[in-house]
């Protein structure tokens, strides 16, 4: 046994050292410097872009992976790409974006071997890991969300995506598309009479035998939107300082007013997010909900990323004007 | 002692006791109807105790009635119903194996039931709630059949646990990987892992009930047999009792049990250890409980009250709306530990320090010969996972690196892949060498840095330390690490030093303090960072992402001065580890050298979390194999130790880094895997 042990490491090591001799790339030599950009991240961190806008990037976040398919730059590489299909259909994927592992441990060595120009990573992310992928490429450090101001932190992300990529033109064509289409929504709305009406946002998701639910209070990019659209935010529970969300059960739901109306998105893709076209059919708490039985229960279609760009927040104003027209 | 050590002088005569019995199992009653009805006037809703009160008198309006009903009514029963069926089923399984540590959680019932589901989910099947039920009670008895099959039934205290733990840390591994390996069909596990008695309706708690009944009632028949049980197998046999058949039937039972509960509401942690731990003293006083036939239902009602109590409690103190992020089962951990730890430090412990193991002595060739093929192993692993990552590299490539002239990719991937390697390396290494030490100074085959809870006390120092000081850097999180570790270890060797570090109240207090640590990692991550998996990932999972050389300092110079030091007194530490006299009657006076070896541990431990997170098994596995491999001199155990555990923490973190690349799997995780069939192969060879 012992033997064997012993041919075994010998035979690996000199199979090593035979095998993987030579190189996968040539030695360094310096490339050129062209005309740079220096730019302030989320972090207050200073970021230079040598050679002018950023071809090559790579998004560690969902929101920040949409913006820049809006902008029209076709990412690099994206985390969970699987992922970002599923949730975030408004804004596809148009390319063939290399997956770089998971939106909270992307891997350094796919990101490396992509060679970026520009990685866009947010605080969410380990402050180590962001330190190392400084040495991969320049790192813009995005706050992914800021609930005292979701609409300002997520169009001041996508202006600095803009100026990191060179397309500030699209960036402001956007934002006022997104103006326009918040302004439209309203009127829509006031329109079929339901300024200022009682509104409440929500996913869920079911484990086991439990529902969980999780509210978007005033602090939430959609509530944000919810408050420019003329509607009520009817949540009570307080939410986190970054998102803006809340926790709570189907108890709490009956903490909302009777008139209230209920709007969620789900996800076909995933059977846990589906709790209010499942389980709660069933749950005499939900059914006796007022505004359950009063038919005030909206299901808003998939793939509209909650704490997307402004693509995803158009189409959530759409169909949110189109639920409550009814 | 003098709590349990003294016999009552005069036993209470049959007809007092059981006036006592019945007086007590009262008083439980009342405590659990109290408990009760204090957790349906608790809840989200705005339902207090005069709505409950028109809603059960049938005056309440529909709203609040259906709160009461599909909600409130259903929680309080499936709390009800979890708690007294852990309590019956850990009363059941320390009763037929004669073993106070026997519980559905340190059985791996729990945790083989969780694997069960896992891999049942992974399949991407959806099973209906009794199916489901069936596949976790296959799961769960498995997992029990593998443990007390390896420990021997009735065996000693220190081998069931050494299974049972060993088992544990392997299967929550495994799911824990299927979770990162298929998110999509396994996501609602995850939460569901935490154990939580929230309900949707009456369905669940309808369809457990029969199971639970039939476990009860099975119990309750088999009661006498499992009483003769007591008086040892030989006693038992001769009064008519066929042991093998009363001891398999209730060990079934008690996973019928305690399966039923963890399909409801998950793994609900500690009430199986628990509620007949609190019984115990009781049958002290009262002779009737010292039938399982009184004493089962007693253990029962005092699960239900933990359980109850833990929700009410929870709901009492934190706001309703943060209560319900708060999963029940890290409320009945916390609570569970406390009280593991307090009543660890009471106990009568009769188990001394254990045998040495009996080990075959070997060789200086062997050794020699041992310790050459370790480290060429251990190069040859080094080599590999400096190579191997997502990017594959060549040998050129590092050439270059070294050299300082390697190209931008191959620079960046070396200087964010070399560090972890060394993380990887210099941890393992580091618990390899803290649980040699800690073995020796405690003579305690069973002592480890994670599971007397030293690991588990640097990972809440150091996540207390980044909570509040988010920009906390390598130097200050190995302070913050070493602080808790210093706290636990203090805590952990002071209550189990009575008696002098008796086995099984230092792995009780241990045990508790490491639980206690985790339910309270999972809190404040919980109630701080809400949508932050990768923080508890890395505390909770161990992992060596993001580390970088400046991260991996700290470790890197107490390994060396440990291992130092740990050389240069290795005589004396032969001599600690041999028994309680020969020191003394060489004229030594060994207690300083302890106290410096335990400090010296502390220290690796926590250094080596800062650095890789909670690593579980290396400090426990390492020490063991290298003495099965080199014999007991610790000139020589300590470098084959510390080999190995470098060897078993590099290979675990580059199969962890590739396997489902560019997705990553926690460095601590692929060491359970790893070490959980290795541990249990020794665990077998050393039966014989």
């Amino acid at each position: 046994m012992r033997r064997h042990l012993i041919t075994a490491a010998a035979a690996t090591a000199a199979a090593l050292a035979l095998s993987s001799c030579g190189t996968t790339e040539p030695a360094a030599d310096d490339a050129k410097s062209a005309d740079s950009i220096t730019l302030t991240d989320g972090t207050g961190a200073k970021v230079t872009l040598k050679n002018g806008p950023a071809k090559k990037v790579v998004g560690t976040e969902w929101n920040a992976v949409e913006s820049l398919i809006s902008l029209g730059v076709a990412p690099t590489g994206v985390a969970d790409v699987k992922g970002y299909k599923a949730w975030d259909s408004a804004v596809p994927l148009k390319n063939d974006a290399k997956d770089i592992g998971t939106r909270g441990e992307p891997s350094m060595d796919t990101i490396a071997s992509l060679k970026p120009d520009l990685i866009i990573a947010t605080t969410d992310l380990p402050a180590a890991a962001v330190k190392q992928m400084r040495k991969i490429a320049p790192v813009l450090n995005l706050r992914p969300a800021d609930a005292a101001d979701p609409i300002g932190q997520m169009t001041k992300n996508l202006d600095l995506l803009a100026e990191a990529t060179g397309t500030t033109e699209q960036a402001a064509k956007l934002k006022k598309g997104f103006e326009a289409k918040l302004a439209e929504g309203r009127k829509a709305l006031a329109a079929a009479g339901k300024d200022g009406a009682k509104y409440a946002f929500a996913d869920g998701y079911v484990t086991g035998n439990q529902t969980s639910i999780r509210p978007y209070t005033d602090g939430s990019l959609i509530g944000a939107v919810n408050e420019k659209l003329g509607l009520k935010n009817d949540w009570k529970v307080k939410g986190d300082k970054a998102y803006g969300l809340g926790t709570t059960d189907v108890e709490g739901l009956t903490k909302l007013d009777e008139d209230v109306h209920f709007a969620y998105i789900g996800n076909k893709d995933d059977k846990g997010s589906n709790p209010f076209t499942g389980v709660l059919k069933k749950d005499k708490v939900w059914t006796s909900l007022p505004f359950v039985k009063k038919g005030n229960v909206h299901r808003l279609p998939d793939g509209i990323w909650m704490f997307g760009g402004t693509e995803s927040m158009n189409q959530y104003v759409d169909s949110v004007v189109k639920a409550l027209k009814k | 002692m003098a709590v349990t050590a003294t016999a009552p002088a005069t036993r209470p005569s049959a007809a007092a006791s059981r006036t006592g019995a019945v007086a007590v199992t009262a008083a439980l009653l009342l405590l659990v109807a109290a408990l009760a009805v204090v957790d349906i006037t608790q809840g989200t809703a705005a339902v207090g105790a005069p709505e409950v009160w028109k809603a059960l008198t049938g005056r309440a309006d529909t709203a609040d009635s259906s709160v009461v009903i599909a909600s409130r009514l259903p929680r309080m029963t499936a709390a009800l119903l979890v708690g007294s069926v852990l309590g019956m089923a850990g009363a059941a399984l320390q009763a037929v194996s004669r073993n106070v540590l026997a519980s559905p959680d340190t059985l791996a019932v729990n945790a083989g039931s969780y694997a069960a589901l896992g891999i049942a989910a992974a399949t991407g099947v959806t099973l209906p709630f009794l199916a489901s039920s069936g596949v976790a009670f296959a799961g769960g008895l498995l997992a029990a059949a593998v443990v007390l099959g390896l420990s021997g039934l009735g065996a000693g205290t220190v081998r069931l646990v050494l299974a049972g733990s060993a088992l544990t840390l392997g299967l929550t591994a495994v799911t824990e990987g299927m979770l990162q390996l298929f998110p999509q069909e396994t996501e609602g596990l995850y939460k569901w892992n935490q154990g939580s008695v929230a309900q949707n309706g009456f369905d669940g708690v309808l369809q457990m009930l029969p199971v639970a009944v039939v476990g009860l009632v099975g119990l309750l028949l088999l009661a006498r047999k499992v009483d003769a049980l007591a008086l040892g197998d030989d006693a038992a046999r001769g009064v008519g009792v066929p042991v093998r058949s009363t001891r398999l039937t209730a060990v079934v039972l008690a996973a019928l049990l305690s399966t039923s509960a963890v399909t409801l509401a998950g793994p609900i942690g500690f009430v199986g250890l628990c509620a007949p731990a609190l019984v115990r003293p009781l049958a002290r006083r009262i002779r009737a409980f010292t039938r399982s036939r009184a004493s089962l239902p007693v253990a029962g009602l005092t699960g239900a009250a933990l359980v109850l109590g833990s929700d009410v409690l929870l709901r009492a103190v934190v706001p309703s709306d943060v209560a319900v992020a708060v999963p029940t089962g890290v409320v009945t951990s916390l609570l569970g530990a406390l009280f593991l730890v307090v009543m660890a430090a009471r106990v009568r412990d009769t188990a001394g320090a254990a045998q040495p193991d009996r080990l075959r002595i070997r060789s200086r060739r062997v050794f020699l010969g041992t310790t050459v093929v370790l480290v060429a192993a251990l190069a040859g692993l080094v080599v590999a996972a400096v190579l191997i990552g997502d990017s594959k590299l060549l040998m050129g490539d590092v050439v270059n690196w070294t050299q300082g002239r390697a190209g931008q990719t191959v620079s960046f991937v070396l200087d964010t892949r070399v560090p972890r390697v060394l993380a990887a390396l210099c941890a393992g290494a580091a618990l390899a060498l803290a649980g040699t030490l800690v073995q020796a100074v405690t003579r305690n085959p069973l002592a480890e840095p994670g599971v007397l809870g030293v690991t588990n006390g640097a990972a809440l120092g150091a996540v207390l330390l980044v909570t509040t000081v988010p920009t906390a850097g390598s130097w200050t999180i190995a302070g913050g690490a070493f602080a808790g570790a210093a706290a636990s270890a203090v805590l952990v060797f002071g209550l189990a030093a009575r008696g002098g570090f008796g086995q099984n109240r230092l792995v009780l207090v241990g045990f508790g303090v490491a639980t206690g640590a985790t339910a309270v990692i999972s809190m404040l991550i919980i109630l701080t960072d809400p949508f932050n998996a990768t923080k508890a990932l890395t505390w909770l999972g161990g992992s060596t992402y993001g580390r970088t050389l400046p991260d991996v300092v700290p470790l890197a110079l107490v390994l060396a001065a440990g291992l130092t030091v740990a050389v240069a007194r290795r005589t004396e530490l032969d001599l600690v580890s041999l028994d309680e006299d020969t020191p003394r009657l060489l004229g030594l006076n060994l207690s300083g050298g302890r106290f410096g070896f335990l400090v010296l541990s502390v220290l690796l431990s926590a250094t080596a979390v800062a650095a890789a997170g909670t690593i579980g098994f290396v400090g426990l596995v390492a020490p063991h194999a290298a003495r099965a491999l080199v014999g007991r001199q610790h000139v020589r155990v300590i470098p084959v130790a510390v080999l190995l555990g470098a060897l078993l923490v590099c290979a675990a973190d580059l199969v962890g880094r590739t396997v489902i690349a560019p997705a990553q799997l926690g460095a601590g995780l692929m060491t359970a895997v790893i070490g959980t069939p290795y541990f249990l192969y020794l665990l077998v060879r050393s039966r014989r």
